[in-house]
C-alpha cells in the first residue's frame, strides 16, 4: 500500500507540470501582440473602455513580462479568470457551459467502454471469423471519421430528412417530442450523444481486441492450461483481467482526448457546451474567455487523469515506483 | 514393463502466414517411469514443441497433425479436451522457459497455486488448500511461506519464481514433469539450486522427469538417458553416459564439442552455420549442410532411426563408419 | 556453458532477436513478404497511394481551378450531382468534385508534413530522453507527457487564430501544419525512446559496447535502424490522426480560406445542408477515405514489421 500511496503521490504531482504547461502556452500566446490588450485590440469585436480598463488591470499590463505571468497565474489559481469582453466574469459564463459538455462526454465514455470492451474480447476471441471482420470493420470506420462530419450526416438524415430529432441545440423552444421538457432534452441529446459513443466504441475496441490476442499469447496463458484449468477460467479469469487493466489507463486520455474534441462536435450541434463557447470565443478574439475554457478543460482533463490514475494503482499490483 | 509415455510419429506444425513450420516432424519420444531423461537440441530444434504436443496445449495457430502419445496405457490424442484437462496439471506437467512471464502478474502466487489445487481435488476446504499452498512452497524451499502466499509474482526474484512455477507444476503430485529450461534465465549459483531442487524432488515425489535444456552440463548432471533433436526431428537417443562417452551421431559430437571443459584446454567449438528454417528443411538429412561428414546421399534421403551396436537409436546415413569424438 | 547465443528466452520473443540482428536489405524484404500477404494493409497502400496521385495530379484531374466561384456562380450553383458536376455544386458556386481533388493537395501536405515536422522534433527529443540519464532525462520525459496529455484542439485553435491575426497572412496552410507538427511529437519522442531503452539492453548491443564500439557506430548500426521500424509505423498513424484535426480546424474556420481543404468545403456546405447535402458530405467521405487508408496502413506495417505484435 505504502507503494500505492506514493504512485498516487507522483501522479499528481504530475498534474503540476501539465498545469504549468498550458498555462505557459496560453500565457505566451495571449502576450504575442506584446500584451493580451494589444491582442484583444486585433480582434473583429469592440469592446467598452469600462471593460477594456478593468483587463489592463487584470493583466497587470504595465509590469514586465515574467511578473504578469506570476501575478496572473496567481489569478488562475484562485479561479479569478478576469473579464470576457462582453464584461461578465469569465467564471460566470463557464460555470453553466460545463454540465452540457459533461452530458455528452461522460455518458459516452461509460457506454463506449461498456459496450466496445466486451464486443473487443468477443472480436478477439474469434479473430478472423466473420464476425471478427465486421466489428473490427465498423470500428475501423468509426476511429477515421471526423466525429463532427458524422454529426453532420446524422443531422441531414434523421433531422432533416426524416425530421426525428432535432438538429441542434441541448433544448428547443417547441417540445418536439410529446411537449415534455424531459423528453425534449433527451430527443436533443440521442444525436450527439450516440456519434460521440460510437467513435470512442471504436477506440476501446480496437484496444481491447488488441489487447486481448496479445495476452492470449503469453506464457502465463499457456502454463494455466498446463495446469489443468478450465478454458474458461483461463479467458475469463486471466487473459481478460490482463487485457483490461490496461484499458483503464485509457479511458482518462481517451476522455481527454474526446474533451479536447468539443469544438468540433458541439459546433456541429449547436451544442452549448464549452467546446462551442471556445470556438465563438476564438474568432472574436475574447482572450480571457479562451484562457478561461482551456484552463478549465485542462482541470477536468486532469481530474479525469487522477481518477484514472488511482483505479489503476487498485487494479494492478505492479504499479510502483517508476 | 511398458514406459510411461511413448510417442510415436508426432508431428505439429504452425500454419503461419509466412508459410508452415514443421516444429515438430515426425518425433518419438519415450519416458519410463522414474527417469529422467535430457531433451536437447539447438534453439528452436522443436523441444518446447514436443511438450506442449504432449500436453496437447500447442497455441494457435499450431496443430497437432499425426502421431499417438500413449501416456499410461492411454492414447491422449484420443481423449475429449475435459478428459485432458484432467490430466494436465494432476498427471502430467510442465514449467516454462521463462519464470518471469509464466506466472500471471495479477494474481498473488497463493492464489495461483491455490488455484491449480482446487480444480484438481474439489472437495478440499479453503483452509485446507491454504495448508497444501504453504507445504508446497516449503516444499520449493520458500522461506516464509506463510507470508510468501500474498506476494505478486513482481516482488519476487527471477529464482524464487522458477520454484514457484515448478511448486504450481508439482501441486497435484504429477507422475510426469516437463521442466522447460528451468535455469536458462537464472543466476549461476541460483542455476545449482534449482537444479539440486529437482533431483531431490524427483526421487521423493517419484515421478519422472524431461530435462529441456540446451546445457550439456546439466544433462550429464541429471538425466539417464538422452534424445537430441534436431530441426523438428530426432538425431539420436542414448544412454547419457554412452552417449557422452561414444555418440553416433554428428549433431551429437558437435554438440558435445562445443561443450567447454576446465580439464582439457581445448578451445569452444560453436557449430558452423544456423538451425535451418523450418517452412522449407534442407533435403533429405535435415543436418547435412553443417555436417562435416555429409555425402552425396545424404542430400537425397532422410535417414531412418536405427539401433546401433551399443544401443543407441540414430538417424545418420553413416553411424557404421563414422567414429565419432566424445566429450 | 551456454552452447548457442541466445538473448531472449520466450517464444515468442526469438524472431525479434532474429530481427534485430540481422536487419537491412533482408529484413525489408521479410517485412515485405508478410506485408504483401496482409489484405487490409494491402488496402490501406493501394489507398494511400491513390490519394497520393491525386493530390500531386489534381491541377489537372480537376475541371475547376481551386476556389473557383466565379464560373459557375450564375446558373450552376447549388445544383445536385451530374455528369458534369459529379458531386454536385455549392451554393456559392464551387464545383465540389474539384474541390476534393484539390483539397487532397491541401490535406495531404498538412497531414504528411506535420507528420514530418513531429518526427523530426520527436526524434532528436526521444533520442535525448533515452540517452540520457537521471534528472535531464527525465525533465525531458515529463516535458513529452505533458505534450501528451494537454488539450491539443483547443490549443492549436487558439494558436492558428493568434498567428492568422499577427504574422501569417499569406502563410495559409503551412500555419496550420508548423502548429499540428509542434504541438504533435509527444508519441513519436515515446517511440523512440522506449526502442533506445529497449536496443541498450539487449546483449548484443551491450556485447559491442563492451568490445568498445563507439557511440556513433551503435546509433548507427543498431539505434537508427531499429528505431526506424516503429517511427514508421507511428508516423502514418499521425498522419491519419493529423488529417482529421486539419479537417475539423477548417471547418470551425481557423484554415486558410485560400486553399481548398475538404473541412473547409464542409463548412461551406453546412448552411444549406438541407437542400444541398452534397456539399459536406463528399469531402467528408474524401476524409474518411484517406485517413482510413493511412490507419490500414500503419495497422499493416505494425504486423509485418513489428515482431512483437505478431502472431
Ligand atoms: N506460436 C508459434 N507460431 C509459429 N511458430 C512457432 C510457434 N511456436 C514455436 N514455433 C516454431 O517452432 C519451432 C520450434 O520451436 P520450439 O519453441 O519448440 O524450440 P525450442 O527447441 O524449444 O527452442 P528454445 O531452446 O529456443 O526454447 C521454431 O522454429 C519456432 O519458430
Ligand atoms: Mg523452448
Amino acid at each position: 500500500m505504502a507503494n500505492l500511496t506514493i504512485y498516487v503521490i507522483r501522479r499528481l504531482l504530475f498534474m503540476i507540470p501539465v498545469f504549468l504547461g498550458v498555462s505557459i502556452l496560453t500565457f505566451i500566446i495571449s502576450n504575442a501582440a506584446g500584451d493580451p490588450i494589444a491582442l484583444i485590440r486585433q480582434g473583429l469585436r469592440s469592446v467598452s473602455p469600462e471593460v477594456l480598463e478593468a483587463l489592463k488591470a487584470y493583466y497587470h499590463v504595465n509590469e514586465p513580462l515574467h511578473i504578469r505571468y506570476l501575478y496572473w497565474l496567481w489569478d488562475l489559481l484562485h479561479f479569478n479568470l478576469g473579464r470576457s469582453l462582453s464584461g461578465s466574469p469569465v467564471i460566470n459564463i463557464i460555470t453553466p457551459l460545463i454540465l452540457p459538455t459533461l452530458m455528452l462526454q461522460i455518458p459516452s465514455i461509460i457506454l463506449a467502454v461498456a459496450i466496445g470492451v466486451p464486443i473487443g474480447i468477443y472480436s478477439a476471441l474469434h479473430q478472423y471469423s466473420k464476425k471478427d471482420v465486421s466489428i473490427t470493420t465498423i470500428a475501423l470506420f468509426g476511429y477515421s471519421m471526423p466525429t463532427f462530419w458524422l454529426g453532420l450526416m446524422m443531422i441531414i438524415v434523421f433531422s432533416l430528412y426524416l425530421g426525428w430529432f432535432p438538429s441542434g441545440g441541448a433544448a428547443g423552444i417547441t417540445k418536439i417530442w410529446w411537449g415534455s421538457e424531459f423528453a425534449d432534452r433527451i430527443a436533443h441529446l440521442i444525436m450527439p450523444l450516440s456519434v460521440l459513443t460510437y467513435v470512442q466504441f471504436a477506440t476501446f475496441v480496437r484496444l481491447m481486441r488488441g489487447n486481448m490476442l496479445q495476452i492470449l499469447r503469453e506464457d502465463y496463458i499457456l502454463a494455466a492450461r498446463s495446469c489443468g484449468l478450465k478454458e474458461r477460467t483461463v479467458i475469463y479469469k486471466h487473459a481478460l483481467r490482463n487485457a483490461i487493466t490496461p484499458i483503464v489507463t485509457i479511458l482518462g486520455l481517451g476522455f481527454g482526448s474526446s474533451l479536447a474534441g468539443a469544438p468540433g462536435l458541439e459546433t456541429a450541434f449547436n451544442w452549448p457546451g464549452l467546446g462551442y463557447k471556445f470556438v465563438q470565443a476564438t474568432f472574436s478574439l475574447d482572450i480571457p474567455l479562451i484562457v478561461g475554457i482551456t484552463v478549465i478543460i485542462t482541470i477536468m482533463l486532469m481530474i479525469a487523469n487522477i481518477i484514472t490514475d488511482l483505479f489503476y494503482g487498485l487494479i494492478d499490483p505492479r504499479v510502483r515506483l517508476g | 514393463m511398458e514406459p510411461l509415455l511413448d510417442v510415436k510419429g508426432l508431428k505439429t506444425y504452425f500454419f503461419t502466414e509466412a508459410g508452415i513450420v514443421k516444429a515438430v516432424d515426425g518425433v518419438d519420444f519415450k519416458v519410463e517411469k522414474d527417469e529422467t531423461v535430457g531433451l536437447v537440441g539447438e534453439s528452436g530444434s522443436g523441444k518446447t514443441v514436443t511438450s506442449l504436443s504432449i500436453m496437447r496445449i500447442v497455441p494457435q495457430p499450431g496443430r497437432i497433425l499425426a502421431g499417438s502419445i500413449m501416456f499410461e496405457g492411454e492414447d491422449l490424442l484420443a481423449k475429449s479436451e475435459d478428459e485432458m484437462r484432467k490430466i494436465r496439471g494432476a498427471k502430467i506437467a510442465m514449467t516454462f522457459q521463462d519464470p518471469t512471464t509464466s506466472l500471471n502478474p495479477l494474481y498473488t502466487i497463493g492464489s495461483q497455486l491455490a488455484e491449480v489445487i482446487r480444480e484438481h481435488n474439489k472437495d478440499l476446504s479453503k483452509k485446507q488448500v491454504t495448508e497444501q499452498v504453504i507445504k508446497l512452497l516449503e516444499m520449493v524451499r520458500i522461506s516464509e511461506p506463510e507470508l510468501r502466499i500474498k506476494a505478486y509474482p513482481h516482488e519476487l526474484s527471477g529464482g524464487m519464481k522458477q520454484r514457484i512455477a515448478i511448486a504450481r507444476a508439482l501441486a497435484c503430485g504429477p507422475s510426469l514433469l516437463f521442466a522447460d529450461e528451468p535455469t536458462t534465465n537464472l543466476d549461476v549459483t541460483v542455476q545449482a539450486q534449482v537444479l539440486s531442487l529437482l533431483k531431490d524432488l524427483r526421487q521423493k515425489e517419484k515421478m519422472s522427469l524431461v530435462m529441456i535444456t540446451h546445457d550439456m552440463g546439466i544433462v550429464a548432471e541429471v538425466t539417464q538417458r538422452v534424445q537430441v533433436l534436431y530441426a523438428g526431428m530426432v538425431a539420436e537417443v542414448a544412454d547419457t553416459r554412452s552417449l557422452f562417452k561414444k555418440p553416433s551421431h554428428p549433431y551429437t559430437e558437435a554438440l558435445l564439442q562445443a561443450v567447454p571443459r576446465i580439464d582439457q584446454r581445448k578451445d569452444l567449438k560453436v557449430i558452423p552455420g544456423n538451425i535451418p528454417n523450418l517452412i522449407d528443411p534442407p533435403s533429405g538429412c535435415r543436418f547435412h549442410p553443417r555436417c562435416p561428414y555429409a555425402q552425396e546421399i545424404c542430400t537425397k534421403k532422410v535417414p531412418p532411426l536405427e539401433v546401433t551396436d551399443n544401443g543407441h537409436l540414430v538417424a545418420c546415413h553413416f553411424w557404421r563408419n563414422l567414429s565419432l569424438a566424445g566429450a | 556453458m551456454r552452447i548457442f547465443k541466445k538473448t531472449k528466452q520466450k517464444t515468442t520473443n526469438k524472431q525479434e532477436t532474429t530481427t534485430t540482428q540481422r536487419r537491412g536489405a533482408s529484413q525489408w524484404a521479410v517485412g515485405w513478404r508478410r506485408f504483401k500477404r496482409n489484405k487490409a494493409g494491402l488496402a490501406g497502400l493501394f489507398i494511400v497511394l491513390f490519394y497520393i496521385f491525386i493530390a500531386l495530379t489534381s491541377q489537372w484531374l480537376a475541371p475547376y481551378p481551386p476556389r473557383s466561384y466565379l464560373p459557375l456562380y450564375q446558373g450552376e450553383a447549388g445544383q445536385p450531382p451530374s455528369w458534369k458536376h459529379p458531386f454536385g455544386t455549392s451554393k456559392a458556386g464551387l464545383d465540389v468534385f474539384s474541390e476534393v481533388l484539390h483539397g487532397a493537395r491541401g490535406d495531404l501536405y498538412v497531414g504528411v508534413g506535420a507528420t514530418a515536422v513531429s518526427v523530426l522534433i520527436g526524434l532528436v527529443i526521444g533520442a535525448i530522453a533515452g540517452y540520457l540519464r537521471g534528472g535531464a532525462g527525465d525533465f525531458i520525459l515529463m516535458i513529452t507527457q505533458v505534450f501528451y496529455t494537454i488539450p491539443l484542439l483547443p490549443l492549436i485553435l487558439l494558436f492558428a487564430r493568434v498567428f492568422m491575426i499577427l504574422v501569417a497572412q499569406g502563410f495559409g496552410l503551412t500555419l496550420i501544419l508548423l502548429l499540428l507538427g509542434f504541438f504533435g511529437w509527444s508519441t513519436i519522442s515515446f517511440v523512440v525512446r522506449g526502442e533506445i531503452l529497449r536496443i541498450r539492453e539487449l546483449e548484443f548491443v551491450k556485447a559491442s559496447q563492451a568490445l568498445g564500439a563507439s557511440r556513433w557506430r551503435i546509433i548507427f548500426h543498431h539505434i537508427v535502424p531499429n528505431t526506424l521500424t516503429p517511427v514508421i509505423i507511428t508516423a502514418s498513424l499521425l498522419i491519419a490522426g493529423n488529417i482529421l484535426t486539419e479537417v475539423v480546424i477548417s471547418f470551425l474556420g481557423f484554415g486558410d480560406a485560400n486553399t481548398s481543404t475538404w473541412g473547409i468545403t464542409i463548412q461551406e456546405g453546412i448552411t444549406y445542408m438541407r437542400t444541398e447535402w452534397w456539399t459536406p458530405v463528399f469531402p467528408g467521405l474524401a476524409t474518411l477515405f484517406a485517413v482510413l487508408g493511412f490507419n490500414l496502413l500503419g495497422d499493416g506495417l505494425s504486423d509485418a514489421l513489428n515482431p512483437r505484435l505478431r502472431d
